[in-house]
């Protein structure tokens, strides 16, 4: 058990090392671009004006809106244009003042300047290169975030169940956070928004910086439309096109990863982008590796340190409560021999049907024909499927049976008779409350009053649907 | 009209041309561009700063030069153009353009003497 946990720190601690490692490697990666190799670090001449050039070249830089490279490229080499021009007119007896206001004059109007360089680097071929670069770059990103939120988001639950280990070892009460009072999975929900948010946030910023890059475009400009783009695009795959178990929980955080997808591509934006070596990335895989392997020990020290072993829950004679939905049909109102056997048929598409059939009746053994459903119903009507909500049945204390705390079934079909057979369909997949259900067969019967025919069929249906299926499901 | 606002106007247009044939003979940074057009037409042509710069950049876009910076022989960093082969096929046909335009802008103009 000590040796166990000692292992697991290292483990973590491994991992932490290594992605911290990794992280230094691509800061060191971009420091290393240094003087020379980034044009804004480049060592320039400047004319001894500096004010006055300075002035008009910021005028001109800000008319281009290019991304930072290009312009510090432009200035440079304006700067040196300006230093040999003011040179040559101080020589040829221009005082300093003259020189360089007679040198700028040559180069025109800053705006006009700045305006004809812009439409010289921001042709409509950039435009199409940095709109693909951007979108494989955003492809990219998310590759890349993906994979670092994943590991991440391990390493917040191994600290969140160690916590939790340890504070319940310690008699506090510890909140379940992985499915709510329901049973719907609020921790599968939280994650996936987490590992989400991630994988936009760093999808996005690396589309800005791509397609700023490539197609010339002003960061500013660039990161506007990624940040739109980016909350339609993860907006409406998040809200509508992931499907599964929701919870209002994750419907709440769902809105974090199209948030994140704009923060991600505004965020110090002027920054360039770091540089990975190959290096970072071994030393990244590296610790997803430990990362997994630490996965497995957690496992086996949560089995080896409780020390548990799987006991069955001793349950006495259970009551089912089938007689809060209703009682059950008198058997002199059923012709003798007659069964009612049940049956949940799961569809392709995910929802229920329920089917409720009479077996066959045969009154008279010489006889071969069994009696028709419709003669045996005959004094029957208004027959109907009842699905009820039932007591989970993943609480190991949870009481047994239709839960008696509803008054009435959740959903009601009507009975169809096909041949020998009662059918309804039911969708417990688009329900937030139908996790746990129990279905019954109740007909009214020749006294006027509600009976159930068999004591029915009992399933677990989770919510599968996107979120906004979530939020406007019927209930 | 002023001579200069003429010529500048007459400019307007030759100066790919003009950047292309001078950067044909070696690579160039700006200011040497602009000095060795002047050398080259005796004074006549003074390109515009202000568009010289632009012409460069889009040529550059187009793929016609090939910018690197480098040491320059003596003093800083210096932004030299290399005219590429594409920029060969560029000139050729810009010389040849000229030379109908300005021999139909010359018998034009022998024309209305006469």
């Amino acid at each position: 058990m000590t040796v166990n946990l000692i292992t697991l720190v290292a483990f973590v601690g491994g991992f932490l090392g290594l992605i911290a490692l990794a992280v230094a490697l691509v800061r060191r990666g971009e420091l290393h671009l240094g003087p020379g190799q980034r044009p804004d670090d480049r060592i320039v001449q400047q004319p001894d004006d500096a004010e006055s050039v300075d002035t008009y070249l910021d005028r001109m830089a800000v008319e281009m809106r290019l991304p930072a490279g290009d312009t510090a490229d432009i200035r440079a080499e304006l700067l040196d244009h300006l230093a040999d021009s003011i040179a040559a007119l101080e020589s040829e007896g221009f005082d300093h003042q003259a020189a360089v206001r007679e040198a700028l004059g040559r180069l025109g109007p800053p705006v006009e300047l700045g305006r004809q360089l812009r439409a010289a680097h921001q042709t409509t071929g950039r435009l199409f290169a940095g709109a693909g670069g951007g979108v494989l770059a955003a492809g990219g990103g998310f590759f890349l975030g993906y994979i670092g939120a994943a590991a991440a988001g391990f390493v917040v639950i191994l600290v969140i169940a160690l916590a939790g280990s340890l504070l319940s070892r310690l008699g506090v009460p510890v909140p379940n956070l992985s499915t709510d009072p329901n049973g719907s999975a609020i921790g599968n929900g939280l994650y996936l928004a987490f590992v989400l948010a991630g994988a936009a946030a760093v999808s996005m910023r690396f589309a800005v910086r791509v397609s700023a890059g490539l197609g010339r475009r002003s960061p500013r400009g660039a990161a506007v439309f990624w940040a739109v783009a980016g909350i339609v695009v993860f907006g409406t795959w998040v809200i509508f096109g992931i499907r599964g178990q929701q919870s209002w929980v994750g419907a709440a955080v769902a809105p974090a990863v199209p948030v994140a997808a704009a923060l991600g591509a505004l965020y110090r934006i002027d920054r360039p982008m770091p540089h990975v070596g190959r290096w970072a990335l071994v030393v990244a895989v590296a610790a997803i590796v430990i990362l997994e392997l630490g996965i497995g020990l957690v496992s086996s020290v949560a089995i080896t340190s409780s020390g548990a072993t799987v006991e069955p829950v001793a349950v006495s004679q259970p009551d089912f409560h089938f007689d809060h939905a209703a009682p059950i049909a008198p058997a002199e109102w059923l012709p003798a021999g007659a069964t009612l056997a049940d049956d949940y048929v799961e569809s392709p598409d995910g929802a229920g049907q329920a089917s409720s059939y009479f077996l066959a009746v045969h009154p008279d053994k010489a006889s071969p024909d069994p009696i028709p459903l419709t003669q045996i119903l005959a004094s029957w009507h208004d027959l109907r499927f009842e699905a009820w909500h039932a007591y989970p049945n993943w609480a190991p204390d949870s009481p047994i049976g239709v839960d008696t705390s509803y008054p009435s079934p959740f959903v009601i079909e009507p009975a169809i008779i096909q041949g020998d057979r009662l059918d309804a369909d039911f969708h417990f997949q688009r329900l937030r409350d139908g996790r746990d259900w129990w279905f019954v067969v109740t007909g009214v019967g020749p006294d006027g009053h509600r009976y159930r025919f068999s004591n029915g069929h009992k399933g677990w249906t989770p919510f599968n649907g996107s979120v906004w299926d979530w939020i406007t499901a019927p209930q | 009209m002023t001579q200069g606002k003429i010529r500048a106007q007459l400019l307007k247009g030759t100066t790919t041309l003009l950047v292309l044939t001078v950067l044909r003979e070696g690579e160039l940074y700006g200011y040497e561009i602009a000095q060795r057009i002047r050398e080259r037409s005796g004074g006549a042509f003074v390109p515009s700063e202000g568009a010289l710069y632009p012409a460069l950049h889009a040529l550059e876009s187009a793929g016609a030069l090939q910018a690197s910076w480098r040491d320059g022989d003596r003093g800083p960093r210096r932004r030299y153009y290399k005219i590429t082969s594409s920029g060969l096929g560029l000139l050729e046909q810009h010389a040849q353009e000229w030379a109908a335009f300005s021999q139909g802008m010359g018998l034009a103009v022998e024309g209305a003497k006469r």
